[in-house]
């Protein structure tokens, strides 16, 4: 088709502000599906995101929009995924892209994560539509909406069309404003080939499915493709669009975007940003933006049976079958035996793994405390990094630490600012900007240091604001600070998996917090437990668990037996499922009891 | 000749203590005469249900047991007709123990005359606490004054096996109150006592306010755990200092007494002979021919139970889960666990695989081995459940 009559658009939205269902209308008004088709689309696309973990329905779907000039167009509406650990992949999602719908809902006005994809696209020259959703609601104030879209992202508003994805008033308007106000995609389709990939991932029956965006050139079906990053060449067996039933097609060009199947058996070829060329006639050079994705938040992660471990690692192998973003490798631990040190992208992409690996394949696990990448220049001018604080290094063979360091975006109402300015300062943040960017709405920007992020930034954050603040940041350096290795030793032995590298300021108050919360999560024995926490040889703070006193059935319960049985049972498959360390049974949720921290005593 | 333990068990309550989710309930008393017939209709059936398993249901029955509920609410005639249909169903020893279980004030004269009439020989009284306020606080309805009446009142009656329970960490209890209460069962001069720790069932009324961490039921008045095992150190400490030897981890009995006034009927319990429950939420155990025990049970909720005829499905055992309760129901008696009474039922190379487990337990204290038996130390009366769950065979690993 002539690059003319195409448009690429993505959308940008907070969660619950109507992404999924103004997606929904978008397909139905263009006929590319019907209301039945629609629930069935819906209820397949969740079966992916289920077993994707983190995708958003239709990642690209092609939609034929015939315009009220008479012209027919093609409309590609890239979906992008909406978290901060993922803002890569949603920077390559929108780079495919010449505009953006900015979708806000009406009576929430704009929330960090849409003002920081946002930015990003406009960043990325995208030409952006802001559309205020949910005016059907009767909290809904369109002139105020405008104003925050305004202030806070600075756009112009006036043309923002007001719609309601749900009753479908205004959605046609939209439609038409994609195809005039949006420009059409550049790019020269006798050029050689320079496709865009911005997502991937490993189907059972197919193999590598690759998504990609057609910048310049055509490919066609039976190609062969080379990959610029590795230079690794592939056939193209299949290729498609997906409308969004996948339909097979011969060749997409210039301005188009589709999937493709090539002889590719490793997802992990196929990394998001790289270009795509063809292997007789390669482009010069590369698109532009490409990175190699990196770890940010590590953990270690153990089965609690140790008999399990193979299993794990065959789970961690099936699971970066389709997501190449994690990393693993082996690890010991004294405590918890053989293991695996992952690396993550962020907290959600850490849990999602935990969740598909205890889900879907059955494990009880056992994850460390999240924690982050830290350069160490030696007394002797090397440099090393460590993630793993069984590999912390000696502290007076140590000259300096850094830790990385995140710019954070919080956007909040003005009644919570208090107790957020409270919790950053916790956190030892220092503030960049403090804007009020509507009477009631205030913005505030803090350099953060990640390691404090990964603890329990979100659900503190969550409960400081009632769940009125929205959180967006990007790493943004690094900080020369004093950290140390804080070990923990249960009944006077150093458990490794319980270290953490903390601030040597914050040390004392999250070392006792840490063992008082220990001492609630680690049940009773048949003996006393000491629970302390130790900066080298020195200890910083000790709880006592006080021995099991009385673990008994008296009743007779007119000869029930079974209930015995089943009493019993249930209080051994409880023992199961705690790891043994020396004589100790201690729970799974102890090795994560760093996150558990109450508030009251948190890093103070 | 082997002879059976019956249950009868009667749901009914005047009350419901905020502890207790058993099947235990106040219904109207239309539903007792209802619930009769079905006891009826059971006690007909079951040797031919037991016949259908192929079980052997004794014809002889030397212990009977009506536990609750509250049996003691009964009327008169529904009592009688109760004995009439168990006497017409099995031969009653004429040296039977026949336990009623009562709540004090809850026993009126003509159902005490008709219980007396009938046989029964033992009452065992839910006294619970002889300080008023903790009696009231659990919504019992009796206080000291009563439950002594009460007392006096089944002596009279011909009754003199009387046993006592009390529990331990009742809401508001202190260590002088369970003196108190210990001292005031001693002055009855009874020769049975049960104390029981308190257990709070977790879909109890005060089990649900803990778990809320709630205030009702003065869920906050609950002694410490470390306050009620120091509360049954006490107890047994004080029960023996009175000539009262404990035999199983909550029962006591008098010692140098005319007679052993051990509760012959709860002793096949842990001692795994032949019992028939009948009523809701009632359990048997019986035996093939061939000797291989099924256990069996009824219901657990009462309009279910009188709906619809029948016992459930019955459970087999094998002889892993036998040899497991061997152990866990033998221990549950101070004189321990015979091993080579063991050695005989289940062959010595069976037993021998719990040497190790035995050793680890001996050297933390919890068992104790006297020439040929296995018991309990006192510590490991406390701790049983950690001692039970060792010989609890382990599951396979989940693949």
């Amino acid at each position: 088709m002539n690059s003319k009559y195409i448009r690429n658009f993505a959308i940008i939205a907070h969660i619950d502000h109507g992404k999924s269902t103004l997606s929904d209308r978008l397909l139905e008004l263009t006929g590319s599906l019907t209301a039945r088709e629609m629930q069935a689309q819906v209820l397949d696309a969740m079966d992916l995101e289920r077993e994707r973990g983190i995708t958003i329905k239709a990642h690209a779907v092609r939609m034929m929009y015939p315009a009220k000039d008479g012209t027919t167009y093609q409309l590609n509406l890239i979906d992008t995924p909406g978290h901060v650990d993922f803002s890569y992949e949603v920077s390559r999602s929108l780079a495919s892209c010449e505009g953006a719908l900015l979708v806000v809902d009406a009576s929430q006005g704009v929330e960090a994560q849409t003002l920081a994809n946002a930015y990003l696209a406009i960043n990325h020259g995208l030409e952006i539509i802001p559309v205020i959703n949910k005016i059907d609601l009767p909290s809904a104030d369109i002139p105020r909406t405008r104003e925050m879209v305004e202030q806070t992202v600075g756009l112009d508003a006036s043309n923002a069309i007001p719609v309601s994805a749900k009753t479908g008033l205004g959605v046609p308007d939209i439609l038409e404003a994609i195809v005039h106000r949006l420009p059409p995609p550049a790019g020269d389709p006798e050029a050689p080939l320079q496709a865009l990939i911005f997502d991937s991932w490993f189907d059972a029956y197919r193999g590598v499915i690759v998504l990609a965006r057609i910048v310049n050139g055509r490919l066609r079906k039976g190609a062969k493709i080379r990959l610029m990053s590795n230079g690794k060449a592939f056939d193209v067996e299949s290729m498609g669009v997906l409308t969004p039933k996948p339909v097979e097609i011969d060749e997409l060009s210039a301005g188009e975007v589709g999937f493709f199947v090539a002889t590719i058996k490793n997802v992990a070829d196929t990394k998001i940003g790289d270009t795509v060329t063809e292997d007789n006639r390669p482009a010069i050079e590369a698109l532009p933006g490409f990175e190699d994705i990196k770890s940010m938040v590590f953990a270690g992660i153990y089965t609690v049976d140790s008999h399990e471990h193979t299993l794990l690692r065959d789970a961690l192998e099936k699971l970066r079958l389709n997501d190449s973003s994690f990393f693993f490798e082996p690890e010991s631990s004294v405590a918890l035996g053989f293991g695996f040190r992952c690396g993550f992208l962020g907290l959600l992409h850490m849990e999602i793994i935990q969740e598909r690996l205890e889900r879907e394949f059955n494990l009880d696990l056992i994850t460390t405390a999240p924690g982050v990448r830290y350069r160490i220049t030696m007394t002797d001018s090397s440099v090393i990094e460590v993630e793993n604080p069984s590999r912390w290094p000696d502290p007076s063979e140590v000259e300096q630490i850094e830790e990385p360091i995140i710019t954070a975006t919080i956007l909040t109402n003005e009644e919570y600012v208090g107790g957020i300015l409270k919790l950053v300062e916790d956190k030892r943040g220092r503030q960049k900007n403090f804007e009020y960017v509507s009477a009631t709405r205030v913005m505030l920007t803090y350099e953060l240091p990640l390691n404090e992020i990964v603890l329990d930034f979100y659900d503190r954050l969550k409960s400081v604001s009632r769940g009125y603040a929205s959180l967006d940041y990007q790493l943004s350096g690094m900080w020369v600070s004093p950290m140390v290795k804080m070990d923990i030793l249960v009944s006077g032995e150093p458990v490794d998996a319980l270290s953490i590298i903390v601030h040597r300021d914050f040390a004392y108050d999250r070392g006792r917090a840490l063992v008082s919360k220990m001492r609630e999560l680690i049940p009773r024995q048949q003996f006393e437990v000491a629970i302390q926490a130790a900066i080298g040889a020195k200890v910083i703070a000790r709880e006592t668990v006080s021995a099991l006193r009385k673990n008994v059935i008296a009743k007779c319960y007119g000869g029930d037996i079974s209930r015995k049985r089943k009493l019993l049972e249930k209080q051994k498959e409880g023992k199961k499922r705690m790891k043994r360390i020396g004589k100790v049974d201690i729970p799974q949720e102890a090795f994560l009891a760093v996150l558990k921290v109450g508030e009251d005593t948190a890093g103070r | 000749m082997e002879t059976l333990g019956l249950y009868i068990s009667v749901p009914f309550c005047r009350s419901k203590c905020t502890y207790c989710n058993f099947a235990s309930g106040v219904f109207p008393s239309s539903y007792f005469e209802q619930y009769t017939a079905r006891l009826e209709a059971d006690l007909h059936t079951a040797r031919a249900q037991a016949a259908a398993w192929g079980a052997v249901l004794p014809a002889a029955a030397d212990t009977i047991y009506f536990g609750g509920g509250t049996p003691s609410i009964l009327p008169a005639e529904l009592v009688r007709r109760i004995f009439s249909a168990i006497r017409g169903e099995l031969t009653v020893m004429p040296d039977a123990e026949i336990t009623v279980e009562c709540a004090p004030g809850q026993l009126e004269e003509a159902t005490l005359a008709a219980f007396a009439a009938a046989g029964v020989n033992r009452i065992s009284f839910g006294v619970q606490s002889f300080i008023d306020r903790e009696a009231a606080l659990t919504g019992r309805l009796h206080n000291r004054a009563i439950a002594l009446e009460d007392i006096r009142r089944v002596r009279t009656a011909g009754i003199s096996n009387i046993s006592l329970d009390l529990i331990a960490g009742l809401p508001g209890q202190t260590a002088a109150s369970w003196r108190e209460s210990l001292a005031v069962l001693a002055d009855t001069g009874v020769d049975h006592a049960s104390i029981y720790m308190l257990e709070v069932d977790d879909d109890s009324r005060l089990g649900r306010e803990i778990g809320i961490g709630g205030l009702r039921y003065h869920a906050v008045e609950i002694p410490s755990d470390d306050a009620i095992a120091d509360f049954y150190i006490e107890g047994v400490a004080f029960l023996a200092g009175q000539g009262m030897m404990q035999y199983e981890i909550s029962n006591f009995v008098r010692t140098g007494a005319q007679a052993d006034h051990s509760s012959r009927h709860n002793l096949k319990y842990w001692q795994r002979a032949p019992y028939l429950g009948i009523g809701v939420d009632a359990h048997s155990m019986l035996r093939t021919g061939a000797g291989q025990a099924l256990r069996f049970a009824t219901t657990d909720e009462l309009e279910p139970f009188l709906a619809a005829a029948g016992w459930n499905e019955p459970h087999w055992l094998t002889r892993r889960e036998e040899l497991e309760e061997a152990w866990f129901l033998g221990l549950r008696l101070n004189q321990g666990v015979s091993l080579t009474a063991l050695c005989e039922e289940f062959g010595a190379e069976n037993v021998g695989e719990y040497v190790g487990r035995l050793r680890e337990l001996e050297s933390e204290g919890l068992v104790v081995r006297s020439r040929d038996h296995v018991a309990l130390t006192a510590q490991g009366r406390l701790l049983s459940n950690e001692v039970f769950g060792r010989f609890l065979e382990e599951r396979a690993a989940a693949v």
